[in-house]
C-alpha cells in the first residue's frame, strides 16, 4: 500500500505528461499501455506479475516469494498509474492554453511551466477523482494476498481458517467488520488528507459552486 | 533591435506569412494593422519564437535567434509579451504573477523580486491590488498586471497582441494610458491593435498587413490620410468610415 500509491502517482504523472506531448513517439506508446492496463482485471495482472516476478528479479532480490510480491505490487502500481494518468491528463488540459503561452513568453522551460503553472492548477481539479482512485487502490492491495503478502484481507482468512465450524460463524462477522473498519480508517485518513491539500490549493474567486 | 528577414510560416497547407521583412529600432513604437487573419499575431509570435518561422531569419539585438544553437527561452526572457486575453496565472496573486518570471526564470532572490514586483504594480497603478487573484480583478486591471509582469523582466522590447480587444469599453483607456506612458519612456514596442486613435498618437510607424504580407508602411498621419495600396485604402475607409 505504501509502495503502490506513490509509485502509481509518479508513473501516472509522467504518463499524463507524455500523453500530451506533441511527439508521437512519446504519446503513442503510453496510450497503448494505458488502454491495456485499464482493460485487464487487476487480479490477473497481480497473479501474472507474481508468476514471473521471481525470474525477473533473480540476482536482485534473493527470496523468490519477496520478489514475486514486489513485482506484483509494481503491477498494481502500473494499473493504478493508468487511471491516475487519465485523471491528471484531464487536469492538465483544464489549464487554458493562453497561460501556457504566457509562461513560455516569460522564458519558462517546459519543466518550469509544468511545475509552476500547470501542476498547481491541474491538481486543484484532479484531487477529488484522485481521492477516488486512492481509495480504490487501497482496497485493491487485498489482491496482493493472493500472491503471499500478509495484508489485512488474507490475515482474516487465515484466522478464520484455523477456527472450527461454530467458531467461524461467530468470528466471521467480527473479523470482517474489523477488517472493513481498518480499510475504512486508512482510506478515510488518506481522503481527508487530500481534502486538506484541496483547501490549501483553493484560489479566491475560483472556488466554484461548493463554497 | 528587432529585425525579420523574409519570414515564411505555414500552418499545414495555409501560407500565413509570405516573406515578411521588418525592422524595429530601439525606442521605436510600431503598430501593426490589418484585417483579422492577415497574419499579424503570427508575425508577432515569430519575434519571440512562440511560433518558429519555416523560412527566413529573426534577429534580436543583432543576434540571429531562430537557429538550433539559440534556446528560445533565452530569447523570450528578453522580450516581453502582452496578450489579448491577459493570460494571467489564475492560481497566483497579482504580485506573484509579476514575480514568478523573476524568481523562477531569472533566479532573482525572493525579497528583491518582491520589491521589483511591487514597484511594477505601482507603475501600472495597482499598488492596492498586490494580493488580489486574477478572478478578483476587472479586465483592465488584469491587463495592467500582465503589462507589469512583462515589464518586470526588464525586456529589451515588448510585444502587444491586441491588448485592448477583449476589454469592456470602460477599461480600454486605462490600459492604453499605461502603454502610451511606456512609449513615452522610450520602450521599444510592436503593437497589434485596432485602436486607431492609439496608432495615430503613439506609433512612429504603421505597418499594414494583409494575407501574410506587409503591403504598406509609413508614419501614421500619412497612412491614415492617404493610404496607397488599394487594400489599405479599403481597410482605412472601413475603420474610419
Amino acid at each position: 500500500m505504501a509502495l503502490v500509491i506513490p509509485l502509481g502517482f509518479g508513473i501516472g504523472f509522467l504518463w499524463a505528461w507524455a500523453r500530451l506531448s506533441r511527439y508521437r513517439a512519446l504519446s503513442w506508446p503510453v496510450l497503448v499501455l494505458t488502454e491495456f492496463l485499464r482493460g485487464v482485471p487487476p487480479l490477473v495482472l497481480v497473479i501474472f506479475a507474481a508468476t514471473f516476478g521471481a525470474t525477473l528479479l533473480r540476482g536482485v532480490v534473493d527470496n523468490p516469494n519477496q520478489a514475486a510480491l514486489l513485482v506484483a505490487a509494481g503491477a498494481l502500481a502500473l494499473h493504478s498509474a493508468a487511471y491516475q494518468a487519465e485523471i491528471l491528463r484531464a487536469g492538465f488540459q483544464s489549464v487554458p492554453r493562453g497561460q501556457l503561452e504566457a509562461a513560455q513568453a516569460l522564458g519558462m522551460t517546459p519543466g518550469r511551466t509544468m511545475a509552476h503553472v500547470i501542476l498547481p492548477q491541474a491538481l486543484r481539479l484532479s484531487l477529488p477523482p484522485l481521492g477516488n482512485e486512492f481509495a480504490t487502490v487501497i482496497k485493491d492491495t487485498a489482491l496482493l494476498g493472493t500472491v503471499g503478502a500478509t495484508e489485512l484481507f488474507s490475515m482474516g482468512q487465515d484466522f478464520l481458517g484455523q477456527s472450527d465450524v461454530l467458531g467461524r460463524v461467530v468470528w466471521a462477522l467480527a473479523v470482517w467488520v474489523i477488517i472493513a473498519a481498518v480499510y475504512f480508517a486508512i482510506t478515510f485518513a488518506v481522503t481527508r488528507g487530500l481534502r486538506l491539500v484541496e483547501r490549501r490549493l483553493q484560489v479566491p474567486g475560483l472556488e466554484g459552486a461548493t463554497s | 533591435m528587432i529585425r525579420l528577414q523574409g519570414v515564411h510560416k505555414w500552418f499545414g497547407a495555409l501560407h500565413v506569412l509570405r516573406g515578411v521583412s521588418l525592422e524595429v529600432r530601439k525606442g521605436e513604437v510600431v503598430v501593426l494593422l490589418g484585417p483579422s487573419g492577415s497574419g499579424k499575431s503570427t508575425l508577432l509570435r515569430c519575434v519571440n519564437l512562440l511560433v518558429h518561422p519555416d523560412a527566413g531569419e529573426v534577429f534580436v539585438d543583432g543576434v540571429r535567434v531562430n537557429r538550433r544553437e539559440v534556446r528560445p527561452e533565452w530569447v523570450r526572457e528578453q522580450i516581453g509579451m502582452v496578450f489579448q486575453s491577459f493570460n494571467l496565472f489564475s492560481h497566483l496573486t497579482a504580485l506573484e504573477n509579476v514575480t514568478v518570471g523573476l524568481t523562477k526564470v531569472k533566479r532573482v532572490a525572493r525579497e528583491a523580486a518582491r520589491r521589483k514586483g511591487v514597484a511594477m504594480l505601482e507603475r501600472v497603478g495597482l499598488a492596492a491590488k498586490l494580493d488580489a487573484y486574477p478572478a478578483q480583478l476587472s479586465g483592465g486591471q488584469q491587463q495592467r498586471v500582465a503589462i507589469a509582469r512583462a515589464l518586470a523582466m526588464d525586456p529589451k522590447a515588448v510585444l502587444f497582441d491586441e491588448p485592448t480587444s477583449a476589454l469592456d469599453p470602460e477599461f480600454i483607456k486605462e490600459v492604453l494610458d499605461v502603454i502610451t506612458e511606456l512609449a513615452r519612456e522610450g520602450m521599444t514596442m510592436v503593437v497589434v491593435t485596432h485602436e486607431m486613435g492609439f496608432a495615430r498618437n503613439v506609433a512612429r510607424r504603421v505597418l499594414f498587413m494583409d494575407e501574410g504580407q506587409i503591403l504598406e508602411e509609413g508614419p501614421p498621419e500619412e497612412f491614415f490620410a492617404s493610404p496607397r495600396h488599394p487594400r489599405a485604402q479599403a481597410f482605412v475607409s472601413k475603420i474610419l468610415g
